[in-house]
């Protein structure tokens, strides 16, 4: 079988093409999805906290970590039904067990380390969070946990640099930088 | 210079294969997902990955999921090395224009 050189090219342009959509898709699905999701939920709730006064915020937080929760659950199944790795099915109760025991973890230091300020509970809950999210990328070779490290540095940032705007800080750039980051993947990956 | 594989380079089966090839392996997509992914009927989709199945590039697993049933495609390892092969001879062929 011949074919001339701009056939090949077309015939290499469609599987870049294909491969970018399905990338998009697929791989790129679950990293918007809980890039937005918790974007708007940390837009919101420290938004709150920096502005608002203190015996409100806490509703304003349960209120909107339920909305990203089941909107996070809805759309990771949704994901799920669409590409499954019967390789990492079976380690679906250890994954769900390390959450578990990381919360307990952070609990037990969270304990061990208090009395706390606001800003260093908000520092210490988010870096665990980072950390569980970085041990399921590198355990499982998920494509989207590059993120974890960039986040992590603007919320170590914003401690020690802005402690008086930590708040507005984590809202704009944590919050407004996971968002945006979730519609570049969502447009571009 | 190494042929072109005539099976893969099939317009749909091609881009079957690039969205296959595309996952982690191991990964298996859904049947539906992958028909609106390519823009292609579900008896089009359906006649050609019956036929790379024949040749082996692919593996297709019917399950049911909430008593729903459901396909899920994979390229097989043989499959992956075969587009592999095919894409580094389009490649081969361009760089001797």
């Amino acid at each position: 079988m011949d074919i001339s050189p701009s056939e090949a090219q077309e015939a290499l342009a469609a599987i870049e093409i294909v491969a970018q959509k399905t990338r998009q898709s697929i791989a790129g699905s679950g990293a918007y999805v809980t890039l937005i999701s918790t974007g708007i939920v940390w837009l919101g709730g420290f938004m709150a906290t920096q502005f608002l006064p203190e015996g409100v915020v806490p509703h304003i937080w349960l209120g909107l970590s339920i909305v990203g929760g089941t909107l996070g659950t809805i759309m990771g199944l949704r994901a799920g039904r669409r590409v499954r790795n019967p390789s990492t099915a079976p380690m679906a109760k250890r994954i769900g067990l390390f959450w578990l025991l990381l919360v307990l973890y952070g609990g037990a230091a969270i304990a061990v380390l208090s009395p706390m300020d606001g800003r260093q509970l908000t520092v210490l809950i988010t870096l665990f969070v980072m950390v569980g999210h970085m041990a399921m990328g590198l355990l499982f070779s998920f494509t989207s946990v590059w993120w974890v490290l960039p986040i992590s540095a603007l919320v170590l940032i914003g401690y020690w640099l802005f402690p008086g705007w930590f708040y507005l800080w984590m809202s704009l750039l944590g919050g407004g930088g996971m968002i945006a980051l979730g519609l570049i993947i969502r447009s571009r990956w | 210079m190494p042929e072109l594989n005539e099976f893969i380079h099939q317009a749909v089966r091609l881009r079957i294969m690039a969205a296959l090839v595309a996952l982690e392996p191991a990964s298996e997509v859904d049947f539906t997902h992958l028909r609106d992914l390519l823009q292609v009927t579900d008896g089009n989709l359906g006649a050609h990955l019956r036929k790379l199945e024949e040749a082996g590039y692919i593996a297709v697993d019917k399950v049911f999921v909430e008593r729903k049933p459901r396909t899920y495609v994979s390229a097989t390892r043989e499959g992956r090395r075969a587009f592999e092969e095919h894409v580094a001879t389009l490649e081969s062929i361009l760089r001797s224009e």
